[in-house]
């Protein structure tokens, strides 16, 4: 940005525009992009939690920012 | 046994087939024993980059349907001795090769040479999975532009989940290289920079080409341009090439030169 732009205060430029708008975007995208082992991962995790309790259900969700993957498991164990 | 590299990009028209001829002439140059086939069944365009359209006798569905030997499809290219090109078919059915034959093929091609370039299509659809299933390194290209950029992202999603590397608990190598770069407009703000790209696809770089328009009278004449020698975008391919041979190159200087003036204002 130039000497005098700086100083009224220029609008932001379109390339960092772009860049928000893809980082935004791509965050949302790629959780959604399902991952191939999910299932299979999620039919042993209920195996291995059935040997201590009872299981409902397991959801695995995917999660993303910006350098780190993470996946959050939800054990349901169901009604007492 | 050599090395399957494909070049991809999700998005057309960002210059796969031009980065891979490039790449292909530079590895070739280097020493390294090079057989480059084009992917894109039904839309051939790697021949005219090439300038190796007129030899065409037999093309890759030729082989893999055993019509032909593998030695008279393979064409040699007129300057570089070692490499070989192994045209698309233009078939109007896209969906004609078979994974066991494209398996076939790849596998004893990988036997011969010492590095396999497959010129992906652009697209996800079932080229695009034979192309990259059995590659141990995928090279993807992008131009800093918002489409290109998010269609790199959602490619990148998918090698692993479709190649073979990955089943057995392995990797494919992935790079990046940033093509059509216009350093102006990168220093004006109107453009992503190389390091916003990287910052989002959160891969290691192996290249960034210059925009330049000697590009498409070097497609014209069927010449790649890194068989010039003074042209930056050449410098660029040639530098590539040593790194995907695993050399650690310096990256070109594409900052824009400031004058007196512009620098006391910036």
């Amino acid at each position: 940005m130039s000497f005098l732009s700086s100083i009224f205060g220029k609008k932001k430029s379109s390339a960092s525009v772009a860049k928000d708008r893809l980082t935004i975007m791509l965050a949302h995208e790629r959780v959604n992009c399902k991952l191939p082992y999910l299932d299979d991962l999620r039919n042993d995790l209920i195996d291995v939690i059935k040997k201590y309790t009872s299981v409902e259900d397991v959801k695995i969700t995917s999660q993303n920012n910006q350098n780190l993957d993470m996946l959050e498991v939800e054990i349901i164990l169901g009604k007492k | 046994m050599g090395t399957i590299i494909t070049v991809t990009s999700g998005k057309g028209g960002v210059g796969k087939s031009t980065t891979t001829a490039n790449l292909a002439v530079g590895l070739a140059n280097l020493g390294k024993k090079v057989v480059a086939i084009d992917f894109d069944i039904g839309l051939r365009n790697l021949d005219m980059i090439l300038g190796l359209e007129n030899r065409i006798v037999y093309d890759v569905v030729d082989v893999m349907e055993e019509r032909c030997n593998l030695s008279q499809a393979l064409i040699n290219d007129k300057k570089a001795k070692n490499l070989y090109f192994l045209p698309a078919s233009q078939t109007k059915d896209k969906d004609i090769l078979e994974r066991e034959k494209v398996k076939k093929l790849l596998l004893s091609l990988k036997e011969e040479f010492d590095i396999v370039l497959l010129d992906s299509p652009a697209g996800i659809e079932s080229g695009f999975e034979h192309s990259i299933f059995l590659a141990d390194r995928a090279l993807i290209v992008s131009t800093p532009d918002v489409s290109s950029v998010r269609d790199a992202d959602r490619v990148i999603g998918i090698i692993d989940a479709k190649s073979e590397k990955a089943k057995e608990g392995k990797e494919v190598e992935k790079h990046v290289i940033i093509n059509r770069i216009k350093p102006e407009m990168v220093e004006a703000g109107n453009m992503l920079s190389t390091e916003d790209v990287l910052s989002i696809l959160a891969l290691p770089l192996i290249g960034v080409i210059p925009d330049d328009e000697d590009i498409i009278g070097s497609t014209n004449m069927g010449d790649p341009i890194i068989n010039r020698e003074k042209s930056i975008s050449a410098e660029s391919y040639r530098r590539i090439s040593r790194r995907v041979l695993g050399e650690d190159i310096e990256f070109l200087d594409l900052k824009v030169k400031k004058g007196f003036f512009k620098r006391l204002f910036s």
